[in-house]
């Protein structure tokens, strides 16, 4: 996923210690972890390719890439009934868009198949709600497979029905792909990649959060990587993959979230972290209200990895105004009872805590390397 | 037992006593739920909590790092503890042995290594950790797995450290510590440790100590009992965690250390060689001791060390001398994903809580 | 790591090994290093059981744990 931090235009985001993106020879798990060295590679490898200035894509950094079609689609009707300067529109079903939002994003998941989902239906969602995060509605998917030889055919079936099944549900269709076969032991097992476009009237940005805001998540948290680590692990519970497409319930809400973001690789200490840096302002939680099952709490205890930076596949969290705040939560509860408000938005920097003995303390955001803790 | 009451209790005490008192956290996890719950920004200004040298793999010394990555590197597969894969030698940690082709394994726990000797029939356990870990390394030798035991007594290292605080310090360069009698005022012992080892064994020590459960409010409390014995004069050891640490400790756990290891010298990070403070694979189970199977190759390899000289403070903020932002290269150069020491690896490791944590931030 | 959280023994599956439920989360723990019954809490090091836990201040604990 280049969304996450994919270039450094902002000054302020440049590392102090720039020499130290050299000192790695070889490519480390960090630096597909999601955290600052995936940061860091990226950033090394816009560097080298070049380019991505000029160009009138917006959003880089973001969940998907945005452009605006106005000017090229009211180039074409120059002189036209639409007027030289005029906005036209897309209609798109429900929506009337002129934004295109483009995303794509590599699954590689161990085990393929686990409580709640499988790797198809992460490829699925997680491009699917990669654009609808950005307030967009996803209009087609591309959908690239890389085999290991001497996969099972019914595994590779199973994968495809629930690939199917998705886009049957959210009504977004699978319009290109390719398909590549590698020598047993190449590669493990299977490795999906997914890209989408979607069109979007209004861009939700994820640095859009006010002083005043409440700040709140579609349901509990964390259950998609609890569902893997419990696989991984020979857990068992009754918890299952949150894994699910999210257009509808963002769409349904789309008009009243001023910052909007998924939180997976990362968690929540990612998505938060980045949405205060990016609106500038400062996010309180309160560790009353966190949005946490309690089997998702035994896990993260056990392993010693840290809860906010368990991921989900299908929740979102959100900015909100305070006179806004308890109609989207109406909306959204009829989606999952378990949408709430977990914190609020102040002025300041930062993300951080508000225990329950009274006193305040940071959650930083760290690599996505879920690796347990033993010592 | 509220926690406010608890909050309340300490605050009327430590006005009391008046002047700065330093309570050091044994343990790494101790650290680590004074972090997660902000403890230190509600205590009262004159409480300072130091850590310890209680995290197993920040007192690993880079030497023995250097010793199992040679292993590694000699094409002897290897498994370890998740935390110790990323601990700096001075050439190399485990991990960057494993991108650069040899085969490292992180596992969870030891019954695991079980599972992947049936694949690997040469794999060596990495057993590192106190006496905590040491009955399941023990347990995993007797079941025929190969160890290599860096596996460190907890007394000792307490021993050396009220040592070096009588004397100020023992490390070669000078504390920055200009308070007034011990440097360190009492000390939070470690809750796992003790619920093996038992309690009676501190009694040697004569410093306030209190056994301490990991959750806030045990935390808490360890910390007002203790102003209580400083307030008493006290020097005595007490036992908060009685839900779960007994007076004789585990006698099962110790009979299985006591049959597969014998007391041995260790090397510590920061407290340097301390006599009797390591746990080595028995005689009677030589043929699974990776230090006797392979012990010419370690020969070479440990001729071969060379100390990489670094500016890392580890050693020092492993005995509450300095703080972690007292070291050039914390949040700098050291960084969780660029640790330049073991203090910045482990999750326990003080410079990793104080990075994550930044108790300095809240107040802005 | 020192896990605070106590398990409680729901089922012994053989001389060493029992599945242990943490709030809900089933897990095979090694008891051998403890005379451990179903129904008792236990506390949990690497996998293996270190030490019961009094029975009586389990739920006191469980009630402030949880506040």
């Amino acid at each position: 996923m280049w969304n996450i931090g994919i270039i450094m235009q902002n000054a302020n985001l440049k590392m102090k210690n720039n020499n130290l993106k050299l000192k790695n020879k070889f490519i480390e798990l960090e630096h597909g972890g999601g955290g600052k060295k995936s940061e860091e590679l990226i950033a090394e490898i816009r560097k080298i390719i070049g380019g991505g200035k000029n160009n009138n894509w917006k959003n880089m950094r973001d969940d998907g890439a945005t452009l605006d079609l106005t000017p090229t689609l009211s180039l074409s009707r120059r002189g036209g009934k639409y007027g030289r300067d005029a906005k036209f529109c897309v209609s798109t079903g429900a929506l009337k868009c002129n934004k295109l939002v483009f995303t794509t994003d590599a699954f590689i998941v161990d085990p393929l198949f686990f409580p709640g989902g499988d790797i198809g239906k992460i490829a699925m969602c997680g491009t699917i709600n990669d654009l609808s995060v950005m307030g967009a509605k996803p209009i087609g998917i591309s959908l690239s497979l890389v085999i290991e030889e001497g996969f099972p055919m019914a595994d590779l079936k199973k994968i495809m029905q629930s690939i199917g099944k998705v886009s049957k549900e959210t009504g977004v269709p699978i319009v290109t792909g390719d398909t590549k076969v590698m020598e047993r032991g190449k590669i493990d097992k299977i490795e999906i990649t997914t890209s989408g476009v979607g069109l979007a009237e209004n861009i939700i940005s994820n640095g859009g959060a006010k002083a005043g805001d409440y700040i709140i998540v579609s349901g509990d948290l964390g259950e998609h990587t609890v569902a893997i680590l419990s696989s991984r692990f020979n857990y068992k519970s009754k918890i299952k993959s949150d894994c699910r497409s999210l257009t509808k319930e963002i769409q349904s809400v789309a008009k009243y979230l001023n910052s909007c973001k998924d939180p997976t690789r990362g968690g929540l200490a990612a998505i938060l972290n980045e949405i205060a840096e990016k609106s500038n302002t400062k996010i309180i939680l309160d560790e009353k209200i966190l949005p946490f099952k309690k089997e998702t709490i035994a896990v993260s205890e056990l392993l010693g990895i840290d809860i906010f930076s368990l991921a989900s596949e299908g929740r979102f969290a959100a900015s909100v105004s305070s006179e806004n705040v308890k109609k989207v939560l109406k909306i959204l509860k009829k989606y999952n009872s378990e949408a709430k408000i977990i914190g609020r938005v102040e002025k300041g920097k930062g993300v951080f805590l508000q225990t329950n003995l009274g006193s305040i303390r940071p959650i930083e955001a760290l690599n996505g390397k879920l690796i347990p803790r033993i010592c | 037992m509220n926690p406010e009451k608890i909050i309340k209790n300490i605050n009327k005490i430590s006005k009391k006593i008046g002047r700065e008192v330093r309570l050091m956290e044994l343990c790494g996890t101790h650290s680590q739920t004074v972090a997660r719950y902000g403890i230190k920004n509600i205590l009262p200004k004159n409480i300072k909590l130091v850590s310890g040298p209680g995290c197993p793999v920040c007192v690993t010394d880079q030497s023995d790092i250097d010793i199992i990555v040679g292993l590694a590197n000699a094409g002897i597969s290897i498994a370890a503890y998740g935390d110790v894969l990323d601990v700096p030698g001075n050439i190399m940690s485990l991990s960057q042995a494993r991108q650069r082709g040899a085969r490292v394994f992180a596992v969870y726990n030891v019954a695991e290594v079980l599972k992947l000797k049936e694949k690997y029939s040469d794999i060596v356990f990495f057993g590192l950790g106190f006496e905590t870990t040491a009955p399941a390394t023990a347990w995993a030798i007797k079941k025929g797995i190969i160890a290599y035991s860096l596996h460190k007594l907890f007394p000792p290292a307490m021993a050396a450290l009220l040592k070096s605080a009588k004397t100020k310090s023992t490390s070669p360069q000078p504390s920055p510590y200009k308070g007034e009698g011990d440097r360190i005022d009492g000390f939070i012992n470690p809750g796992h440790v003790s619920a093996i080892i038992g309690t009676e064994v501190y009694k040697k020590f004569k410093a306030p100590q209190v056994v301490a459960g990991f959750e806030a409010q045990d935390v808490l409390r360890a910390i007002e009992m203790l102003l209580a014995q400083i307030v008493r004069k006290e020097k005595k050891v007490e036992n908060e965690y009685c839900r779960v640490v007994k007076k004789e400790g585990n006698k099962k756990a110790l009979d299985l250390i006591n049959e597969v290891f014998e007391v041995g010298d260790a090397k510590w990070r920061g407290l340097g060689e301390i006599k009797n403070s390591g746990l080595k694979i028995r005689k009677k189970y030589q043929n699974q001791n990776a230090e006797f199977i392979y012990c010419d190759l370690i020969e070479k390899l440990r001729s071969k060390i060379i100390e990489k000289p670094s500016a890392c403070k580890c050693g020092l903020v492993l005995q509450g001398l300095i703080e972690p932002k007292d070291c050039l290269l914390f949040k700098e150069i050291c960084t969780p994903e660029n640790p330049q020491g073991a203090c910045m690896v482990s999750v326990e490791g003080a410079c990793n809580v104080e990075y994550r944590y930044n108790n300095a931030k809240c107040k802005s | 790591m020192c896990l605070a959280i106590p398990g409680k023994i729901r089922k012994i599956k053989s001389e060493e090994i029992a599945e242990v439920d943490f709030d809900g989360l089933f897990k095979d723990v090694n008891i051998s290093l403890v005379d451990a019954k179903v129904g008792d809490y236990i506390i949990v090091h690497a996998g293996f059981a270190i030490e019961k836990m009094e029975a009586d201040l389990v739920a006191d604990i469980q009630g402030y744990l949880r506040k």
